[in-house]
């Protein structure tokens, strides 16, 4: 059997360990603590006990102009942080708290798979490099782009 | 961090490690802070190279100061000669080894390495290769440094023969090294490629032969290559019959290529006016460019797949416009195009015919097993007596009874049908706690041998009741099936795929435990459904039959459905069709 109400403690208090060495050194994973403690505590049924709108606040003041999310204030932006933090907002369901369109930026992906697929990556489609469009699209229906000789 | 032992100690001494932890404390965010705000301002000069140092030692981890270690490197790059950036590059690599010595595992020590190591003007690979050897004997799991390896061997063009040779020597120092058996699976297919197989008749010459890379080689090896494998694996697992990774490669050995990607079966009903396709594996027929061809003319289709919950499907159907081959004295040439794989297959409809089909056997497509050259199959025949005598002397190890059965199925899944069956049930009792796995897998196993003898037989009923069946598979084989007897079995549930039995008449199912009939699915043919003694509960668990339009006889005894008030009656308006109705 679990002690929950340990477990549960322990979380609780762990946030405010501030001047503990160890705790100071992990801020480089700051966000994903964050999370794996919010995700016990919900299980447990103890998610209220901790400060939401706190949390809420540090998600948004590591947001970078990029649209990516650091692990924490002053860190730089990271595909792993930018995950933890949105599952963070979605068990508060408050994941309007961040700029959305800017972490999912469908421009840049497009462009990004496009490029992947133009250095040879073998499970993307072929790609028309002046067009960033599939070959296949274009064929059917009909576009062509010509060069200039 | 984890697994640290606390030692208890006097109220004195705690407080003085107290007092040594806020200094350290106090060192540390002084540090950090002020590499932050000298990064902020943009400064890229010798001290915060000191401090992001410093702090990197102790904590390697921290990424952010590895993106800012590099940001001061690449701009030294632009101001400092070819020589001084030598120097530079060289005593960064001599400090990321020491990171690695604290923590040989830190993904940002590693992947500065690796950057340093590419921007070297004069790099020294052969010493890299050996950093990697030593991490690797300390510890040869450390997925990190082999990725590493992987890189170095790449950049600096290391044959794979004598990375082959590599793990030929880290093998035979220690049997019980899975990374080694896995690198070597790769490295094998690359030195001793399997001969392509000779094209498909229905495959189209390709327009250009692409050279072999890493994506397009099929994984696997030649049969010479294969039969020395055996033997190698064969002393690791004797040595130490505890150790899994042996094993594995061993199963890896005996599997199957992989199949040639194709239509395995084009299916057309005149009555319906309905064509359906098999391929050899998922695909999304919005994307794959499928197209169809009636007597030379395309036509324009809708596909859809068999379940509205598969983007990706292995069969796909799509219905005729009204009238174009409904007509039975008219003979019809279908040919469906997958034009992004250059394959077709064509079915004709014959005068007098309703329905026709093309198809390759389960047999001729080495479906469940690849064909044994004599040699392997002798081979095989002696690694299956050995394993047995291994098994004799360890009763007890589940690895020695699970690659029996694997060698069985690779040399004749039939003729040792029943000592399978008998092998499962001894595996079940040594490994009780993943009984549920093996009883899947034998399943799987069973209805193998099942679609083997419907196609021996050359007849359209699948028939496996009673076998301790607990799970479904392979329904994308089931296609032409018009009868299935899945009775006496212990089956919870007709998943979705079993909507890819387009052709079905009869479903047997009595005696299981079946709860859910999502799979019952707009099966154009299904007239009589049998589901006596399940646990089939609600109406709501009936509505799927609804999709079904041919249904008249429908058993629902020895269910708790049967329970329902006015069952009757709601039945009726549910399944308007159904005359015949037993409950």
């Amino acid at each position: 059997m679990l002690l929950l109400e340990k477990h549960a403690d322990y979380i609780a208090a762990y946030g405010s360990k501030k001047d503990d060495y160890e705790y100071t050194l992990s801020e480089y994973l700051r966000m994903s603590g964050i999370y794996w403690g919010l995700t016990v505590m919900d299980l447990m049924g103890q998610l209220p006990r901790m400060n939401q709108q706190e949390i809420i606040d540090f998600i948004k003041a590591c947001q970078h102009e990029c649209g990516g999310i650091s692990a924490s204030i002053g860190h730089d932006p990271h595909l792993l942080y930018t995950l933890s933090a949105v599952q963070i907002l979605c068990l508060y369901d408050s994941i309007d708290a961040i700029d959305v369109d800017k972490v999912v930026d469908p421009f840049h992906t497009l462009f990004g798979v496009a490029g992947l697929s133009l250095l040879g990556d073998e499970q993307i489609k072929p790609v028309n490099p002046v067009l960033c469009m599939p070959e296949d699209v274009l064929q059917r229906i009909g576009l062509h782009p010509d060069l200039l000789s | 961090m984890h697994g640290r032992v606390k030692i208890k100690t006097t109220a004195q001494q705690e407080e003085e490690k107290r007092k040594e932890r806020e200094k350290k404390l106090k060192i540390y965010v002084a540090a950090r802070d002020a590499c932050f705000s000298k990064r902020n301002e943009g400064i890229w000069d010798d001290e915060a190279l000191q401090l992001t140092q410093q702090l990197l030692s102790s904590n390697p981890d921290f990424a952010t100061l590895w993106n800012y270690r590099r940001e001061i490197l690449m701009h030294l790059e632009t101001v400092k000669d070819k020589d001084e950036v030598q120097k530079i590059y060289e005593a960064e690599l001599s400090f990321t080894e020491s990171c690695l010595k604290v923590n040989p595992k830190s993904y940002g020590s590693w992947h500065h390495r690796g950057w340093v190591s590419a921007r070297l003007p004069r790099p020294d690979w052969a010493r890299e290769l050996t950093l990697c050897d030593r991490c690797l004997s300390l510890d040869d799991r450390n997925f990190h440094c082999w990725d590493y390896r992987r890189m170095v061997v790449k950049m600096s063009g290391v044959p794979v023969d004598q990375e082959l040779a590599f793990t030929d020597r880290l093998i035979g120092s220690n049997f019980s090294n899975y990374s080694s058996w896995h690198y070597r699976s790769t490295l094998l297919p690359l030195l001793h490629p399997e001969s392509p197989e000779p094209p498909s008749p229905c495959r189209e010459p390709p327009q250009s032969s692409p050279p072999p890379s890493p994506q397009t080689h099929s994984h696997r090896v030649c049969e010479e290559q294969l039969l020395k494998e055996y033997e190698l694996v064969q002393n690791a697992f004797f040595t130490d019959p505890n150790d899994q990774s042996a094993w594995f490669y061993y199963r890896w050995l005996l599997g199957r290529a992989e199949r040639e990607e194709m239509i395995s079966c084009v299916y057309v009903n005149r009555e319906e006016e309905r064509v359906a396709v098999a391929f050899s594996r998922p695909v999304n027929a919005q994307s794959v460019g499928l197209f169809l061809v009636l007597d030379g003319q395309p036509q324009r289709v809708e596909w859809r797949s068999v379940h509205p919950c598969f983007k990706h499907s292995p069969v796909w159907i799509c219905s005729l416009p009204p009238g174009t081959i409904s007509d039975i004295t008219n003979e019809r040439n279908l040919t469906v195009h997958w034009t992004e794989k250059h394959t077709h297959r064509d079915c004709a409809l014959y005068t007098g015919r309703t329905e026709s089909w093309c198809r390759d056997s389960a047999t001729d497509q080495e479906l469940f097993r690849s064909e044994l050259s004599v040699e392997k199959t002798s081979v095989l025949q002696s690694e299956l007596q050995s394993v047995k005598q291994l098994q004799e002397l360890e009763p007890l190890n589940k690895w020695c009874l699970l690659t029996i059965i694997l060698l069985m199925r690779a040399l004749d899944p039939l003729g040792y049908e029943q000592e399978m069956l008998a092998h499962f049930r001894t595996l079940k009792e040594v490994d009780s706690m993943r009984s549920a796995y093996y009883s899947d897998l034998c399943s799987k196993f069973m209805i193998e041998n099942t679609i083997l003898k419907m196609e021996y037989a050359e007849v359209r009923v699948f028939s496996i009741s009673d076998k301790n069946l607990t799970t479904l598979c392979h329904l994308d084989q089931l296609l032409l099936v018009t009868h299935i007897n899945l009775s006496s079995n212990h089956l919870q549930r007709l998943p979705p795929q079993f909507a890819m039995l387009q052709c079905l008449e009869v479903l047997e199912a009595d005696n299981n435990a079946i709860e859910n009939l999502e799979g019952v699915y707009h099966l154009p043919k299904l007239e009589e459904v049998l589901l006596k003694n399940n646990k089939i509960s609600t109406l709501a668990d009936l509505q799927p039959l609804a999709s079904c339009p041919k249904l008249k006889r429908l058993d629902l005894r020895g269910n708790p459905v049967t329970q329902t008030a006015n069952v009757e009656s709601e039945l009726a308006e549910l399944l308007p069709s159904v005359t015949d109705l037993l409950l």
